[in-house]
């Protein structure tokens, strides 16, 4: 038996902090070990800034330029004013990319590794846990889905020519926030749904990858060719729909549906919602059942 | 340290807990029972994590209403893998302390004076996954330890160890108590573990309490304890002037026997009277293993030998 050190213990007399601000300490953890590796938020984060930057540079260089949007309809409007709501699906993609390395394996990695005595042996609630895992990811989607939104809307701001062009433009700032929040909401709570179904974050992945890509864009077909407000259950197009109502584009040019706004935003507010329902009875049989489980 | 009064858990049909009425005081108490025996069950309801009916108190906080507060003061070892998927042996300390309210530098401090102490100073930066399943007991040690806790469930903390692990595990549990001044209830299904570090015991089956109390008392509870007796010659003839002394006798040689219910000095006495030198005596005790065995067979065949 090697000699067991003590490094002069002396027993702990401070203060403890209190059980509500548990939900803090899971929510930096939650960031920092997503942050240690390149593929986790890095390589979305890349892609969100690629996208960013390639949004920038087409208002940049887009001058008095008019965009092809409405032209069916015959309505002009400029390529500046098309850039945002074009580019959130790109925004999305990368938020995708980070759901499939971080979001949506978050409760099945902590249940895969046997993390949940960890938490619940400790003063940790139910809640304190549902809280911090999702401010955690929020905090990363957000980096990933609405900071670049905000950053093309100040851009476009910054390229009006006159205050009054600037009053005009301003609106599209709050715009750009309520679209981030509402799309960071969807990339938060959806894939951290679908990783508390399944106890193997592999599993867990799968699953919400085929929803994404295969349920959505068979929804979306379907929405296309039968209904149209089955389309708004594929999230990225719910998500492109809401940009365009919100800038005055709710029309599109081609074969795509037009997803009325109250459809899109139901739909997000009902993935939202189930998923908050899946997490948090999942959360609460995990704390009953995770300690002292034989 | 742990009160018990009337608690009872019913898993719909199922009675887990039946009643257990107990006072639960020691350094290192072994919690021991067959599967099924409600021990786990026990374990949540001390941390206040499942309802229950009765009532229990922990540390003089009572487990319904102030699970939190015991869980700040309590550390658990868990017997399946619980770690964190990623984290180095600092980080997993770490995120512990500060979830039961440290603050994150003291927290770091005593993540790094806990590693030291689980004997894992050289290997706490490295992800845990990498950790051989000792290090990872270690490990599970360590974070159990670092919000400084009064009080220490270890739920079969030497379970998949070799031999060389085991002793040392051992050796870790049982400096706690003198180092850090904490408790601890050691669940474990190795009964010599329990021989090794424990000083009380208690015997759960089918959800009821068996026995509490401490080691040396599960191992007398019967009433007879034995001495080993070594003589020069004629054993038997020493047997034979005890058995008339009421003693119960046991010659194993022509010059040892096993006694039991008289005293050292009535021995001595007995020798001298026969004219048997002995040349050495020492009290023969029934083993921990044997002792539980016991228990859990009396109870089948009549009432419980509950010594406290």
């Amino acid at each position: 038996m090697s000699v067991i050190h003590d490094l002069g213990y002396q027993r702990y007399t401070g203060p403890r902090r209190a059980a509500g601000t548990r939900w803090r300490v899971i929510a930096r953890q939650q960031v920092a070990s997503a942050w240690q590796t390149w593929w986790r938020f890095k390589a979305a984060l890349g892609l969100a800034v690629i996208v960013m930057c390639s949004a920038c540079a087409i208002l940049l260089l887009a001058g008095d330029r008019k965009s092809s949007l409405g032209r069916a309809q015959s309505f002009v409007i400029t390529l500046q004013d098309t850039v945002l709501p074009e580019s959130i699906i790109w925004f999305c993609r990368a938020g995708f990319v980070l759901t499939l390395t971080t979001a949506a394996t978050v409760v099945a990695s902590d249940r895969q590794s046997g993390a949940f005595p960890f938490y619940f042996a400790r003063s940790v609630r139910p809640r304190d846990y549902v809280l911090g895992k999702l401010a955690g990811t929020a905090l990363l989607a957000a980096a990933i889905v609405a900071i670049g939104p905000l950053v093309v809307s100040l851009v476009r701001l910054g390229l009006t020519e006159s205050a009054d062009e600037l009053r005009g433009q301003l609106p599209i700032v709050g715009k750009a926030v309520l679209l981030g929040v509402l799309t960071t909401l969807a990339y938060t709570a959806v894939p951290l749904g679908f990783s508390a179904l399944l106890g193997n974050r592999r599993h867990a992945v799968a699953l919400w990858a085929a929803y994404y890509l295969i349920a959505g864009q068979s929804l979306y077909v379907l929405g296309r060719e039968v209904w149209a407000p089955l389309a708004a259950f594929d999230l990225p197009r719910a998500i492109q729909a809401i940009a365009y109502s919100l800038f005055d584009l709710g029309f599109r040019a081609g074969r795509d549906v037009e997803i009325p706004l109250g459809v899109a935003v139901g739909a997000l507010v009902a993935h939202i919602v189930v998923a908050f329902a899946v997490l948090a009875i999942q959360i609460r049989r995990a704390h009953t059942r995770g300690v002292g489980a034989a | 340290m742990i009160a018990l009064t009337g608690l009872t858990k019913r898993y719909g049909g199922v009675t887990a807990l039946a009643g257990i009425d107990a006072r639960i005081e020691g350094k290192i108490i072994g919690l021991l029972g067959p599967n099924g025996a409600g021990k786990s069950t026990l374990l949540k309801c001390l941390l206040g994590l499942i309802p229950y009916e009765g009532d229990a108190r922990v540390l003089g906080l009572d487990a319904r209403t102030d699970g939190a507060a015991i869980r700040d003061r309590v550390g658990y070892m868990p017997e399946q893998e619980s770690l964190l998927v990623g984290a180095s042996a600092v980080e997993l300390c770490t995120f512990a302390g500060e979830l039961s309210g440290l603050p994150r530098v003291e927290a770091m401090q005593r993540a790094h004076a806990a590693l030291y102490y689980a004997g894992l100073e050289d290997k706490r930066y490295q992800p845990v996954e990498a950790y051989s399943t000792g290090q990872k007991q270690r490990v599970k040690l360590a974070q159990a330890l670092v919000h400084d806790p009064e009080l220490l469930f270890l739920d079969e903390p030497t379970n998949g160890l070799d031999p060389r692990s085991r002793e040392e595990m051992l050796a870790l549990v049982s400096e706690l108590p003198v180092r850090r001044g904490c408790a601890i209830v050691l669940s474990t299904h190795l009964l010599p573990d329990v021989e090794r570090v424990c000083d009380h015991a208690v015997i759960m089956t089918d959800g009821r309490v068996r026995f509490v109390g401490t080691i040396d008392e599960l191992r007398g509870a019967r009433g007879n304890e034995e001495l080993a007796v070594e003589v020069k010659a004629d054993a038997q003839k020493l047997a034979d002037a005890l058995t008339k002394g009421g003693a119960r006798c046991e010659v194993t040689s022509p010059t040892a026997l096993h006694v039991a219910g008289v005293t050292t000095t009535q021995v001595f006495a007995a020798a001298r009277d026969a004219g048997v030198q002995v040349r050495g005596l020492a009290e023969r005790r029934e083993s921990v293993e044997a002792a539980f065995l016991r228990v859990v067979a009396d109870i089948n065949g009549g009432p419980p030998p509950v010594a406290a």
